[in-house]
């Protein structure tokens, strides 16, 4: 009995194809996918090979060192450190951005008049490229010449020179607003994707029943832009795990270490130290730390549909 | 249960003005059934009156109150959407215990009320699905049951059967109807499609272009058309119009076609036409009102026509025949083995005293 029903799955697939040869195919996708194996695989299996190799400025040591870099890193506190850094931006800079892009969604889904000139303006942010945000931030903040100083001495009734981005207590909430004002344009224009794709007569449909705003929002609203929201908290939480640019126009990682996140970590040992392997073990260690996260994600985001 | 009294009702989107100053009175637990072609303002009235619309100018008022600053919640109306708006993620018995939960009710009642709900609608074992495990006539069942487990003092219905199938449309009218006759309650429902309107409603309000064209009973409607728009909008197919000049014929008035054929009008309308002697009209005629004539002497009012037919379109029980009166395309209905092939001649009656006099220039039935 299984041999005709084997016989029949061959033929199926030959003649599947128009060329009637179903490994055409292959042949068509080669291109791209030597390609992509050229600049994604590649790089990182040879990341692999490095971190698990001797090389740094002093000696190009291309024996097996085994997990000894992997050891470095894990007594590392400096390491340590700018992943608590990472890992804490992200914890308050998310929510915020969350938030905020909520509120301006919500604000704008229904129809106004200006409305376009409006969002146009609110996601001009987003199309700035980071490190040209971070720039201009730092100007922003210069303790003597920056308007934000310049604003809070008019409010306060006097001058106020505070050195936003050498204070150690004041370089954080520096960074968390430029962040903020650079990544919620994201979030908005995401949520207000979502959000226009609600139907309207569910919302209508809640009013009519008499259901608060505040009802219609958690169980109706939400529920139905879960799987966007879900996206979109994933994309911020990723960049915000790698976030490299506007630290690095704005403070470099200092005062000191004070601001050193994971990516600024890693590019000081790789490209200033040239500790290479050591940078390589603390790059895979990343990798394995954000795919974990995604899978994880990418299937939880999958049961909640 | 409650009476609805809107007046001068304006509403505009824009520069569009989509309600043009509507007066309607809604009596307590009438079925009103709102008509018109799209875009004749029927669901912004039914918005308007559900509160999820605003006004420009004008009053709705439900039970003596006005309602026009109301919330919608807080008006105490139950509506069921075209597209159903059920709660994805909500299973049955959470989408029809929706509202009462809103409202605080004790989950007991919310229970007891929620199964009573879905045991008039024949639903219970469904409770526990989501919208999407349901076909289109259980979603529909559903939508109704979210909006009679409140037990609200006035129903709105926008569409809610044309996303159906034909056969399931036709059932589920049925059902409205007698769910109406056993509630008891006011009803508005919103249609384009007239043989719903028909078979509906205790009285018909046909819109047009924002502006009532006709409200009435729905024979009052079908026999007494006061436009040529609600002639042709009721009734499938729809009456036959022909451009005629009204003639003195004899005794009486007669209409003469183009090709010089002339149809004698009975006596009550050669009166009331009498004044228009010379004037351009239109003449309109219902399909059933052009039958085969039969042998003998024929009845007061009715003219006989010799006629070859050029299209037949057999419906079984009815054939609906088209044949050629002065140029243009006229439908009878005849009976199903009258007429076997086009090109057969056949001798046709019309009932005059059924059809309509039109005055071209203003539309309106003369």
């Amino acid at each position: 009995m299984s041999v005709p029903r084997a016989t029949a799955a061959v033929s199926e697939q030959w003649v599947g194809g128009p060329f009637g040869d179903s490994r055409f195919k292959y042949f068509l996708i080669a291109p791209a996918l030597f390609i992509m194996l050229s600049i994604a695989l590649f790089p990182l299996i040879n990341l692999l090979v490095v971190s698990f190799q001797g090389i740094s400025i002093i000696a190009e040591n291309k024996s097996f060192h085994g997990i000894l870099n992997y050891q470095r890193l894990a007594g590392d506190s400096r390491m340590w450190k700018s992943l608590l850094h990472t890992v804490g931006l992200l914890l308050v800079a998310l929510p915020i951005e969350l938030i905020f892009g909520m509120a301006m969604a919500l604000l704008f889904v229904d129809k106004m008049r200006g409305r376009q000139i409006f969002v146009a303006l609110l996601v001009l942010p987003m199309v700035i490229a980071p490190i040209v945000a971070g720039a201009t931030w730092r100007l922003m903040f210069d303790n003597q010449f920056g308007p934000i100083n310049q604003i809070i001495g008019w409010f306060a009734g006097r001058d106020v020179t505070i050195v936003w981005l050498a204070d150690s207590s004041f370089v954080w909430p520096a960074i968390l607003a430029t962040e903020v004002w650079h990544s919620t344009p994201f979030m908005f224009i995401i949520l207000l994707a979502g959000l226009a794709g609600v139907d309207r007569s569910q919302i209508e449909s809640a009013q009519i029943d008499g259901a608060s705003a505040a009802r219609i929002f958690f169980k109706i609203i939400l529920p139905a832009i879960r799987p966007v929201l879900a996206v979109a908290i994933l994309i911020r939480a990723l960049d915000l795990f790698r976030i490299f640019d506007i630290i690095w126009a704005l403070t470099r990682g200092g005062p000191g270490t004070v601001t050193e996140t994971i990516s600024t970590f890693t590019f000081v040992k790789a490209f200033e130290q040239f500790d290479t392997s050591f940078a390589a073990a603390v790059a895979i260690t990343v990798v394995l730390i954000l795919t974990a996260v995604t899978i994880y994600a990418l299937r939880r985001i999958e049961i909640a549909r | 249960m409650a009476h609805i009294r809107i007046s001068s009702l304006h509403k505009y989107y824009d520069s569009v003005h989509a309600v043009r100053g509507i007066d309607l009175d809604i009596r307590d637990g009438e079925f009103t059934v709102l008509v018109g072609p799209s875009g004749c303002g029927k669901s912004t009235m039914l918005r308007a009156i559900a509160g999820l619309e605003n006004i420009d100018s004008g009053t709705i008022e439900i039970d003596d109150e006005v309602v026009n600053n109301l919330a919608p919640g807080d008006r105490d109306v139950a509506m069921v959407f075209q597209n159903y708006a059920l709660y994805p993620y909500m299973n049955v018995f959470d989408n029809i215990a929706f509202g009462l939960r809103a409202r605080k009710f004790p989950a007991r009642e919310i229970t007891a009320r929620v199964q009573a709900a879905a045991e008039t609608l024949d639903i219970v074992e469904l409770l526990k699905r989501l919208p999407r495990q349901l076909s289109g006539g259980q979603r529909q069942r559903v939508a109704i049951g979210r909006a009679i487990v409140r037990d609200a003092r006035l129903f709105l219905f926008d569409e809610p059967l044309s996303n159906l199938d034909a056969q399931l449309r036709e059932g589920m009218r049925v059902e409205i109807k007698q769910l109406h006759q056993r509630l008891g309650k006011t009803m508005i429902y919103v249609t384009h499609d007239q043989i719903e309107a028909m078979t509906l409603a205790d009285r018909i309000v046909l819109l047009k272009d924002g502006s009532i064209e006709q409200e009435g009973a729905p024979l009052d409607l079908f026999e007494r058309p006061v436009s040529r728009f609600v002639a042709g909008f009721l009734g499938s197919p729809s009456m036959n119009f022909l451009p005629a000049k009204l003639v003195e014929n004899g005794t009486y008035l007669g209409l003469r076609f183009a090709d010089d054929v002339t149809l004698a009008l009975p006596a009550a309308a050669s009166q009331r036409l009498a004044s228009r002697v010379g004037q351009d009209v239109t003449f309109g005629v219902r399909t059933e009102h052009i039958t085969p004539a039969r042998d003998g002497e024929l009845d007061d009012g009715f003219v006989d026509l010799l006629v070859t037919i050029d299209l037949t379109q057999p419906t079984g029980s009815r054939t609906y025949a088209s044949f050629k009166l002065a140029g243009v395309a006229v439908q009878a209905e005849l009976r199903a083995h009258d007429v076997e092939q086009p090109g057969e001649q056949i001798k046709l009656q019309i009932d005059m005293n059924r059809a309509i006099v039109i005055d071209p220039s203003t539309e309106l039935v003369i």
